[in-house]
């Protein structure tokens, strides 16, 4: 049999591109619509995607205390937005991020417990350690813990989790997943260590197929060098894609996407990324690097990588900034035919470059929309991507075994 | 005007968890015109309500969902978060009742009012959201409310936006205080008269008779305001408790809540003054497939 692609649905927000709400196409009041979450809910379900996924952050966006007014946002909870879907759904997965910095065990036990007994075995749990600065004074700290502390603690409290889960699920009613799919998405070495002590699948940004092939190998490397079954993890690189009906209607499609920009949601997209809130800086004039790295809360030396070059070639703020925007997030973006699209995907799991895909639509529910009607039917014609759900929970959708076995 | 009488009652069977066994409660909830269904109590929270109040918002369009919160095992960001969620995707009937439980004293005076500063953070109408001139919302609307309480911190803004009713629908047990002296509903043992602006619904024992004209004397001198049924039967024996309540209640005195419209504007209840200066909601444009 042909490899199967896996399929995840990235639906946060209001899509990939920052400026993606603005599309005709685009539903930005949908956020706030149950109406809006059932739809979706559906479609993803009837394309037979493994799983519905949502990303999570623990502060407003924005930078140096100034809320932006242009973006999207704000980020509802995705548990809640989950289980509203799966009141609305019987068969696709429920993934949600959550912090293992900012939950007790207890709290995390408790949560995805009713989660997985309420979605009939659907739940996964995308395990975050929070990395954003201004996550801290939310719960009452001025700073993060480091990055090594956060994992180590990290690593602490799954444990612990997973524990409770054995006993809930003892004491009743039973967990129908014995506890919920286990994901993670670190890039660091100690994130990649601790996603191959822990994860049953794994995002990664894959901008081409040489970094697919090079992260999933990695992964698989690790895996095995703690003991774990290779076979048993599921890598998914994040993907976008703006369709059309010709490459050059796609061409023609992400161009419009891009042009919906203009220079202030730029530079607010640019300060939310960079720590630093450059909305007071006039567009025009050289990008003020030495007080960028005085101000923002990220690592200086980070921010002067992705800086420097261009103020060193004199590149104005707002042109660097809109030019930032056209690029977001480092994923592999496809532009073209929904046939050619099927063709990079088989081709991406055919070269072990990943098993399936997280998929972002470029801006909801449009993109999604367009995925599932030009891209979806090609893959199942080609017999790699099912027709129907092999069974009940996720970890089956996701051929692993039904049931956890939970220890004694 | 005629007063509406209020009708409620809480549901604590760990099996609720089981959506083969809530799906009938919920349904027979809404059968019986139930204008609130309380999940756990003080002193009987066996499953994750936030959860489950999410998981009911698509399954219901009369009876709301109180969410009992616990002032241990949470925090007020993600609670503030949840609620605001929960709140859009049942149309604005969602309640919450933030319960003691292990915590220490106070902790949970400290979670209703961090989780309140939180959601005033936000104006109520803050968002824009027009494509042409490409302004999503104004900045001005959103203020840091910097809460600091004696357990809880919390800086804020709250990236989730203040909920469709402004606060969810406080509920509060007279019988398990937690120093918060403004909840929009209480529930009484006994029919009391009272100055507070709380709607007052008495307390129905599991299995106690009920004596409808003795309510209707409570209600028409406006000792209560409706009842709440304490249920303890098993998830599977609820639909018919809950379907016998409705039986019950054919005949209640005053008039019956609207079944449209926010949970607050059904049973006529303000936002809390201590916590807010702003009288709405917050206002969201029309969503169109």
């Amino acid at each position: 049999m042909s490899k199967q692609i896996h399929l995840w649905a990235f639906l946060q927000g209001i899509g990939f591109f920052p400026t993606g709400w603005r599309h005709p196409r685009a539903r930005p009041e949908g956020v706030f619509s149950m109406e809006y979450y059932a739809r979706v809910a559906k479609m993803a379900e009837d394309a037979c995607f493994d799983a519905i996924v949502f990303g999570d952050q623990l502060q407003s966006r924005g930078a140096g205390g100034r809320t932006p007014g242009r973006l999207a946002m704000p980020t509802l909870d995705p548990v809640s937005l989950l289980m509203a879907m799966a009141a609305v759904t019987e068969r696709v997965g429920l993934v949600a991020t959550v912090s293992t910095t900012y939950n007790t065990p207890e709290m995390l036990a408790e949560r995805f417990a009713a989660m997985d007994r309420i979605s009939g075995g659907r739940a996964g749990w995308n395990i975050v350690t929070t990395a954003h600065p201004d996550t801290a004074p939310n719960f009452g700290e001025a700073e993060l813990p480091p990055k090594d502390q956060r994992y180590r603690n990290a690593v602490d409290v799954v444990a612990k989790a997973c524990e409770l889960w054995a006993a809930m699920d003892r004491a009743g009613p039973a967990l129908p997943q014995g506890r919920p799919v286990l994901v993670q998405a670190g890039q660091s070495p100690e994130g990649r260590d601790f996603a191959a002590r822990t994860a049953e699948a794994i995002f990664c940004p894959a901008a081409n197929i040489e970094a697919g092939i090079d992260f999933r190998n990695d992964m698989r490397h690790r895996i095995a060098g703690v003991g774990g079954n290779p076979d048993g993890v599921r890598v998914m690189p994040g993907l976008s894609c703006v369709l059309g009906g010709t490459e050059e209607e796609a061409r023609t499609n992400h161009a419009a996407i891009l042009d919906m920009g203009d220079v202030p949601l730029a530079i607010e997209y640019l300060s939310e990324s960079l720590c630093c809130d450059l909305t007071a800086y006039d567009p025009d004039a050289a990008i003020p690097v030495d007080d960028i790295l005085a101000k923002t809360l990220l690592p200086p030396a980070d921010v002067a990588k992705s800086v420097r070059p261009a103020a060193e070639k004199g590149t104005p703020l707002g042109d660097f900034a809109a030019n930032f925007m056209r690029h977001p997030r480092g994923h592999n973006v496809f532009i073209g035919t929904g046939e050619q699209m099927a063709e990079m995907m088989i081709e991406w799991r055919d070269s072990g470059a990943c098993d399936g895909f997280t998929l972002q639509p470029s801006y909801m529910p449009g993109g999604l929309e367009d995925f599932a009607e030009q891209v979806v039917p090609v893959l199942q014609k080609r017999g790699r991507l099912r027709t129907e759900y092999p069974g009940t929970t996720l970890r089956e959708t996701l051929g692993l075994p039904a049931r956890l076995k939970v220890e004694a | 005007m005629t007063r509406s009488f209020i009708v409620s009652a809480c549901v604590t069977d760990a099996d609720l968890a089981v959506p083969e066994l809530a799906r009938p409660v919920i349904a027979a909830a809404e059968a019986a015109g139930l204008d609130l269904l309380m999940l756990g109590r003080a002193g009987a929270r066996p499953f994750d309500a936030q959860v489950l109040a999410a998981w009911a918002a698509p399954l219901t369009s009369r009876t709301a969902i109180v969410a009992t919160v616990p002032a241990s095992n949470a925090h007020p960001f993600h609670v503030a978060r949840a609620l605001s969620a929960v709140d859009f995707l049942a149309d604005g009937r969602t309640g919450w009742s933030v319960i003691a439980e292990d915590a220490e004293p106070g902790a949970a005076a400290d979670m209703v009012r961090a989780a309140r500063a939180l959601w005033d953070g936000w104006g109520a109408d803050t968002l824009v959201i027009d494509k042409e001139s490409g302004v999503y919302l104004n900045p001005d609307q959103v203020v840091r409310p910097n809460y600091r309480g004696p357990f809880f911190d919390t800086a804020g803004p709250v990236n989730a936006m203040r909920p469709l009713q402004g606060q969810p629908v406080l509920v509060l047990d007279e019988a398990a205080p937690i120093g918060i002296d403004d909840a929009d509903v209480v529930l009484v043992d006994a029919p009391d008269a009272a100055a507070e602006s709380a709607r007052r619904l008495l307390k129905i024992a599991p299995g106690a008779e009920v004596d409808s004209a003795a309510l209707a004397a409570s209600f028409d001198t406006g000792e209560i305001d409706g009842v709440h049924f304490m249920l303890t039967e098993s998830a599977a024996a609820l639909p018919a408790a809950i379907a016998a309540i409705g039986a019950l209640l054919a005949d209640r005195p005053g008039t019956v809540p609207a079944i449209t419209g926010t949970l607050r504007e059904r049973l006529g209840l303000a936002l809390p003054q201590t916590a807010s200066t702003q009288a709405k909601g917050a206002f969201v444009p029309e969503y169109v497939a």
